[in-house]
């Protein structure tokens, strides 16, 4: 992995301008960040958290559509995005990015998207709020496997740039840097283990996941947390690795038909529902125990290699019948 | 890559088939865009405005394309395909999924039970066994709601040719002579025709109903291994990525529609058993 030296990131967000469209963080009206193209005058930080809104919806789109149907064919609409780069995402989302690699691997609209992305991670220094990317081996440093490029925000302020792949010596290509020092690779893993000794004990989510893994828990556990579930869907939204999706038809003409795939949450009562309404998973109960199994079950482990949740803690933050991540292991940590 | 976007069928025709249920009769118009379905495979059958469903081959394509497929009025999917005329345009994606495993069934004692629309994922199973001769012995137990509400009426005449074909009724009605009840009251009179208890037990039709014989049958003695049935689920996708039909870590579009019963236990342990309409396609 080579590694240069760089004084700013705008040098190489303007670099990379030449020839992708770059999203980055950029922060809203109400104090919020999320991904935008195009941003002028946000600059990247190394102790910048990851945004509330996580880099999938660059992939899997919140709302697209499939196809279209003119009365006698059926039409597939893939997207045709331009190349772009994602500048300054965290591992956690580059891990669930990854992770998503793997679940839409044959999903045309999502590859059509992430064939033409440059992913520029960008390693956390400092744990952020609810983050505990360490204890399910997602951070905080970004792995080469999981980016093209990797920013590093060095104590003295300045950068490290780190080049993971052929597609990341392509992108920097023309970008005049100084080759880094022999000891950078070793400074930065020390800068990542230092970050990790600042993240909160992890016992409870440890002695959680193991509960969940044996079954310790008593049914009732999932009754009762069923209750709080509000079925809002905001974990299921902010969450990085959450892919399930439903489809509606848009009329547009007397003619023409188009088919719509959106964003939905298995955490709603009707979705599972069939026409004869029957409900397999009818209880609130039976919905937040499946996302919970969905994220930390060793089923899953099988498939992806790692667990469905990367350690982000956005579910927590968003989660207003308080049973978060956090909330969630902590509770079912008593039953260790 | 998978493909979400369907090819073109044309509603040739349809037989009214028992309550709010028709058989239809599809053609591709590409013959060859569609491989050949296994028995117990399904398709997603795309109605444009309204929506998509999964439903199963009554008659797998032949030569010229054309498939059959047995539909109860239900949702808002089948509704529309209700309305739509012979020569309507419509949407086709498949096959999906796992069908029936044929080779447990070589010359064995096999019993077919089947409630409501359940029997039409075996329909093309059970022509090809009695084409085959596949089996030792082969019987159907079909239990339905009412003699208005049984579907395949056709198919069972034929197939009664040729294996024992028993009917059982929730309500008969003063007019009918013959047994009444569900499936599991006619088990005793099934095992008593049969030259012993079946080798393997195939089962479709309403969840409560698949759970409770499958119990009994293996109370008798006969090995859960040897006992198949075909679930259905909310379906939107089919290829394994929407998320609808999940049971534990395994999605039935992809892992199913068909499991073997032991198998099956494990994933439907924590979900909802009951099922609120009886029998239903």
């Amino acid at each position: 992995m080579q590694t240069y030296r760089l004084d700013d990131p705008s040098v190489l967000q303007k670099h990379l301008a030449g020839k992708y469209r770059v999203y980055q963080m950029a922060t809203g009206t109400e104090g919020n960040a999320s991904w935008q193209p195009d941003v002028d005058g946000e600059s990247i930080s190394g102790g910048q958290r990851p945004p509330l809104s996580s880099a999938k919806t660059l992939f899997f789109s919140e709302q697209e559509n499939l196809f279209s149907f003119d009365g006698e064919c059926f039409r597939e609409t893939l997207p045709t995005p331009e190349p772009f780069a994602v500048f300054g995402v965290h591992s956690c989302d580059l891990t669930a990015i990854a992770y998503q690699d793997q679940f839409f691997a044959d999903d045309p609209y999502y590859q059509a998207r992430r064939k033409q992305a440059l992913l520029v991670g960008i390693d956390c220094i400092t744990p952020c709020e609810n983050g505990f990317c360490p204890t399910v081996d997602a951070g905080p440093g970004v792995s080469q496997s999981c980016a093209d490029l990797i920013l590093h925000c060095r104590q003295d302020g300045s950068w490290w740039l780190l080049v993971c792949n052929d597609k990341g010596v392509r992108a920097i290509t023309g970008l005049d840097l100084d080759r880094a020092e022999d000891t950078a690779l070793q400074t930065r893993e020390q800068a990542i283990d230092s970050c990790k000794q600042q993240f909160a004990d992890d016992g409870y989510l440890i002695d959680g996941i193991r509960v969940l893994h044996e079954e310790k828990m008593p049914e009732k556990f999932w009754q009762d947390v069923g209750l709080q579930c509000l079925a809002c869907s905001g974990c299921t939204i902010l969450c990085p690795t959450c892919s399930c999706y439903g489809t509606r038809e848009k009329l547009v003409d007397d003619n023409r038909v188009e088919v719509e795939r959106f964003w939905d949450s298995c955490l709603y009562e009707s979705f599972q529902r069939e026409a004869s309404q029957h409900n397999p998973t009818l209880e609130p109960g039976q919905r937040v125990r499946r996302f919970w199994t969905h994220k930390f079950g060793n089923e899953f482990v099988e498939t992806f290699d790692r667990y469905g949740c990367v350690g982000c803690g956005r579910c927590e933050e968003t989660c207003p019948g308080v049973i978060g991540v956090h909330s969630i292991m902590k509770r079912l940590s008593k039953y260790a | 890559m998978h493909s979400l976007t369907p090819t073109p069928i044309k509603l040739i025709s349809y037989d009214h088939d028992g309550e709010k249920a028709r058989h239809f009769t599809f053609g591709l118009l590409d013959p060859k865009a569609m491989a050949a379905p296994e028995p117990g495979q399904f398709f997603m059958l795309h109605v444009p405005g309204a929506g998509a469903a999964p439903f199963t081959f009554t008659r797998p394509p032949d030569s010229q394309g054309v498939f059959r497929a047995l539909v109860r009025q239900m949702g808002s999917v089948t509704s529309a395909l209700f309305d739509c005329e012979p020569g309507s345009i419509l949407g086709v994606r498949g096959p999906f999924g796992k069908g029936w495993e044929i080779s447990p069934l070589k010359d064995r004692r096999v019993l077919i039970i089947a409630g409501g629309c359940g029997l039409a994922p075996l329909v093309s199973l059970t022509d090809h066994l009695i084409m085959q001769q596949y089996c030792n012995e082969l019987v159907l137990l079909y239990g339905s709601r009412s003699a208005a509400a049984s579907v395949l009426n056709p198919e069972r005449e034929r197939w009664g040719k040729d294996i024992p074909v028993i009917d059982i009724l929730e309500n008969r009605g003063h007019k009918h002579i013959g047994l009444t009840g569900t499936p599991m009251d006619a088990i005793d009179m099934v095992i008593n025709r049969m030259k012993a208890i079946p080798d393997v037990l195939l089962l479709c039709g309403p969840e409560i109903m698949m759970q409770s014989v499958a119990r009994e049958f293996v109370r008798r003695g006969l090995d859960a291994k040897q006992i198949w049935l075909a679930i259905e689920r909310r379906m939107h996708c089919a290829v394994g990525t929407c998320g609808h039909c999940y049971m534990e870590h395994q999605y039935a579009c992809k892992d199913g529609p068909t499991y073997r019963w032991d198998a099956l236990q494990k994933l439907v342990a924590r979900q909802s058993a009951d099922r609120q309409a009886a029998y239903h396609c």
